[in-house]
């Protein structure tokens, strides 16, 4: 054979080997087994996000695709989820990382005492019930737990009350002081609050603990998420600190999980590769259909930084899971491909429009009233979010900033401005003293034009869309809306958040700037407990930009976290969000705070391969992986 | 010995035996990489000045309700940030020059070089083949439309060249992905993988590899062919040309041993400056392609405001194009010894 032949025989035997690799392939590997599985689905206990609220907007429900039959025996395979985002290491609360990525990829590995459900309540879920609560008259407060039986971690070691006393000791272990004598802690740790005024643990059997507070703290069900594994980090929180960046201890073993997922491997750029936790003791959310072991064997969160590039892996079935944020190209062009379900549902985040009290028009209540008036929530519900949405956000738009929709607590405080009232707008400019120019604006003698700067992270399409819609509905009430964005997230630092705002918002424009920015737009996230949101308003938080400064508001905050009743306590936080959604507690300088509307949880998955996804969009921002055990590839 | 021929032969190649010591292209070569010291200490301290313009690393931190003054210190400290820009990037020069170039931030405190090695490393597996098609394609295309010139296939061969020049690359990788995608829905066909790196085996590799490979080399094609086209047509246009052709010499033999030969020197200077090219610019590539590559990696250290790890990127990117600009003068000088050193 000659040369040219051979050459040409070794071109069509490999070409051959293409096609032979293309056809019929896809990046997940069948489903295996026809016989039956110990991983049947319950029923499940998944409940419709409603509201039920005195005041009732329509209420929103998760959309849930119609879930294709579940094959009986479609276990196996490899889920691949594409994501944008590579957190820089694997340590959630070191306050560099601090990225919900981080929080996502974290998710299915380590369970909490209490975990949020897509009604956005606490559950139990390491414990075998609600805790005790004890006032124990002297202003201290007991709860007593119990974790459920049969606990274990992936390594087949018992997880017991001593993990959970381990966790707290290594969140509060103290280093040496430093140069000043301060003292510092060992383990980086965003928030020890609640941690910080624990005076009693005690461990009463492998099962039962007892944890005394010196006062109430309103958020303690949201204590010890991440509950950690003390057999597998001898060295105490100086093992931990460096052990949670790569999920290696100091003998180098991987961390052992609580979760359904065990960690296997991060490639850096590539993925983040778990195997399935045989020693999974089931999950007990209520939004999961399967308390047993995942469907799949594998999970490959695999790092797609581009937009474009995750739609095309998904349509090509390299990924069958993507969690792209809900630009409006994605959400049309997603939507409207019958090669994916859309999975979404009102989230815990909210986008706002806040005020800066120190600007010489907003420092007036009529002027914020106006702006309350004018602007028209329904209208941006209707061009921006209902056509990629549907029915997954309330078409009014939202009207609190402590409870959302989906939450049985919520109300509706600014129903009163609800629609496009410029008549109404008109008449608050008129009373504040305003008339209109030549330019049909409203002018102030003194002030001079009502011009505002909103400003957001540049670069957003939804948000800069939303920006515009708001603009024009304002424009049409005679205020005039000038567009001053800064590219990403250099944003807060540059505006709202900049010290300089700071300074001037804490201390009521006696320090700092004050004229660094007007309205803002962007999101806060919430959660099962509002209280945390009271750090945005409190002027003594240090994080607080819209010079709202009331020691009254920071004394009824006070009270409300520590009312122990849960149903007194929900109700305070509403009368906290009065307190800044309205006037009618603070006539003076409430109403700073416009909540626009949740921001949607969204995900999009291969329906060709990708079965039992009935599973619900996560509400809680906890990450697709939340409900990774109820997740299915085709067979 | 040097070639002389009649005048109407072009020169031969340097022999081999004339050693390195003695030759001048040493002497060029030393005195260009000593001219190169300042226009690369020019460049990193442009590069750095503009890096740490991009934004300040603290500005990350200010949604961080909850990080205290330490998370601040910690990045001061790390980066300097309260010295003169000038005092910071010769701190950082006289680290990297010892091989140290610090940490990456956004990769989990892990040392840079190591990071950007394996990304080049990643980047290499796609240019190198993109450059070799490159290579091999434009050289035939330059030739064939250069002896066929105004006919159909040259004008073929023009058009594919415009497309090529002036297609975006976005747009192309895009396109082929949306190709793939066609292929999968109406014929259940996947030759190729739209996203990502796979090497579990050579044939995944090829697989994953091949699109991105394309894109790169489709775009440096279609300018390579133009210029390869407009200095064949110099060339095969020549007297010495035209007299091999009289003298009877098989066109194969006038085109291969002749025409390229010379047209080569243009060839030359532009594969130099497109590996570099290749090698730097694969950064849209990637992206679209989602191959964990050095331009990636570029971007991804700028948005998270890592600096050490971006000024790693862009110190072995510009350090590339310094060495292929260097190698591209040398081949010129060796290819045609009428090119002189001193």
């Amino acid at each position: 054979m000659t040369k040219r032949r051979l050459l040409q025989l070794l071109a069509v035997l490999f070409a051959f080997s293409l096609v032979a690799a293309a056809c019929g392939d896809s990046d997940s590997d069948d489903s295996s087994g026809d016989g039956d599985s110990e991983q049947q689905a319950d029923d499940g206990n998944q409940t419709a996000a409603e509201a039920t609220t005195t005041e009732a907007p329509e209420a929103p429900v998760a959309t849930e695709p119609a879930a294709p039959d579940v094959e009986e025996g479609a276990t196996g395979g490899t889920l691949i989820w594409a994501h944008e985002q590579e957190p820089p290491d694997l340590h959630l609360n070191d306050p560099n990382n601090n990225l919900t990525v981080t929080a996502w990829l974290l998710q299915p590995m380590l369970e909490d005492l209490y975990g949020i459900s897509a009604a956005v309540t606490f559950y139990p879920e390491l414990l075998a019930e609600e805790a005790e609560l004890v006032d124990n008259g002297d202003g201290t407060i007991t709860a007593n737990y119990t974790l459920r039986g049969g606990l274990s971690w992936s390594d087949g070691e018992p997880l017991t009350a001593n993990d959970v006393l381990f966790t707290w000791e290594t969140i509060m272990e103290e280093g040496e002081p430093d140069e000043e004598g301060n003292p510092t802690m060992v383990l980086s740790y965003a928030d020890r609050t609640g941690y910080d005024t624990i005076i009693d643990f005690t461990v009463n059997s492998d099962t039962e603990f007892s944890i005394t507070w010196s006062a109430f703290f309103a958020g303690w069900k949201g204590l010890f998420t991440n509950v950690l594994p003390s057999h597998a980090l001898p060295g105490g929180a100086a093992e931990a600190e460096e052990a949670l960046r790569d999920w290696t201890n100091a003998a180098g073993d991987t961390l052992p999980s609580s979760g359904p997922l065990v960690f296997e491997n991060w490639e850096r750029e590539v993925a983040v590769t778990y195997s399935v936790n045989a020693n999974y003791h089931g999950s007990m959310s209520p939004d999961a259909r399967n308390d047993g072991l995942p469907f799949v064997d594998e999970v490959v969160a695999r790092f797609v930084p581009d937009t474009d590039a995750q739609i095309n892996a998904l349509k090509a079935e390299e990924a069958h899971l993507i969690t792209a944020q809900p630009q409006t190209a994605f959400g049309e062009e997603v939507a409207t491909d019958d090669t994916f379900q859309v999975a979404t549902a009102p989230g815990p985040i909210f986008e706002h429009w806040g005020l800066n009290l120190l600007n010489p028009h907003l420092t007036d209540p009529l002027v914020r009233e106006a702006l309350a008036y004018a602007l028209d929530k329904g209208a941006v519900m209707e061009f921006l979010y209902t056509p990629i949405f549907g029915s997954a956000l309330p078409a009014s738009g939202l009207g609190n900033t402590y409870w959302m929709t989906n939450q049985p607590q919520y109300e509706n405080h600014q129903q009163e401005y609800d629609g496009a009232q410029t008549d109404a707008a008109a008449a608050k400019l008129a009373e504040a003293g305003y008339t209109l120019n030549g330019d049909g604006i409203y002018e102030h003698p003194e002030r001079g034009a009502l011009t505002l700067r909103v400003g957001t992270t540049g670069g957003n399409a939804l948000r800069e869309l939303q920006q515009q819609i708001i603009q024009a509905q304002l424009k049409d009430a005679g205020i005039d809306i000038v567009i001053d964005n800064v590219p990403g997230a250099a944003y807060f630092g540059e505006k709202p958040f900049s010290g300089e705002a700071l300074a001037a918002s804490s201390s009521a424009g006696a320090e700092g700037d004050p004229t660094i920015w007007d309205i803002t737009q962007f999101a806060w996230v919430g959660g099962p407990w509002p209280g945390s949101q009271s750090g945005a308003y409190k002027h003594t938080s240090g994080f607080m930009p819209y010079g709202f400064v009331s020691e009254d508001f920071v004394t009824r905050s006070d009270e409300c976290d520590a009312t122990v009743d849960d149903t007194t306590r929900d109700a305070c936080y509403n009368e906290l969000n009065r307190w800044v959604t309205t006037l009618e507690i603070d006539a003076e300088d409430g109403l700073f705070m416009l909540p626009l509307t949740q921001k949607p949880t969204f995900y999009a998955y291969n329906k060709v391969l990708l079965l039992g996804a009935g599973a619900s969009p996560d509400v809680n921002h906890g990450g697709p992986l939340a409900n990774v055990v109820d997740f299915q590839l085709a067979g | 010995m040097r070639g002389g021929g009649f005048g109407l032969l072009p020169a031969p190649l340097v022999p081999l035996d004339v050693s390195l010591g003695e030759s001048p292209v040493f002497a060029y070569a030393a005195r260009r990489l000593l001219a190169t010291v300042p226009l690369f200490l020019l460049a990193t301290l442009a590069v750095f000045w503009l890096v740490n313009e991009v934004g300040d690393p603290r500005d990350r931190l200010a949604t961080c309700s909850t990080c205290d003054q330490s998370a601040y210190d910690h990045l001061v400290e790390l980066y300097q940030l309260e010295d003169p820009i000038v005092v910071r990037w010769g701190n950082w020069l006289g680290a990297a020059v010892t091989g140290d170039m610090g940490e990456a931030i956004s990769q989990g405190n892990e040392p840079v070089m190591g990071i950007v090695r394996e990304r080049a490393k990643n980047t290499a597996l796609i240019a190198i083949p993109a450059f070799l098609l490159t290579v091999v394609v434009a050289l035939g295309m330059s030739v064939w439309s250069a002896i066929r010139q105004y006919s159909a296939s040259d004008y073929l061969i023009t058009g594919v060249s415009f497309i090529g020049i002036a297609i975006p690359t976005f747009v192309l990788g895009l396109a082929l992905q949306t190709l793939m995608l066609w292929s999968l829905k109406y014929w259940d066909l996947k030759p190729f993988y739209v996203s990502g790196m796979r090497d579990d085996s050579l044939l995944e590799f090829f697989r994953s590899a091949a699109m991105p490979a394309f894109t790169l080399a489709f775009i440096s094609i279609g300018a390579e062919a133009r210029f390869g086209r407009a200095a064949m047509l110099e060339v095969v246009g020549s007297d010495y040309i035209r007299t091999a052709r009289a003298k009877g010499l098989a066109e194969r033999t006038v085109i291969m041993k002749h025409a390229l030969r010379n047209g080569l020197v243009t060839f030359v200077t532009v594969w130099a400056l497109d590996f570099a090219a290749l090698v730097g610019g694969a950064l849209i590539t990637e992206t679209v392609f989602n191959w964990p590559g050095l331009g990636r990696l570029l971007i991804g250290s700028l948005f998270a405001q890592d600096i050490h790890l971006a000024m790693a990127a862009i110190f072995f990117i510009s350090g590339l194009a310094i060495v292929c600009n260097l190698l591209a003068d040398l081949l010129y000088g060796v290819i045609d010894p009428r090119i002189r050193f001193d």
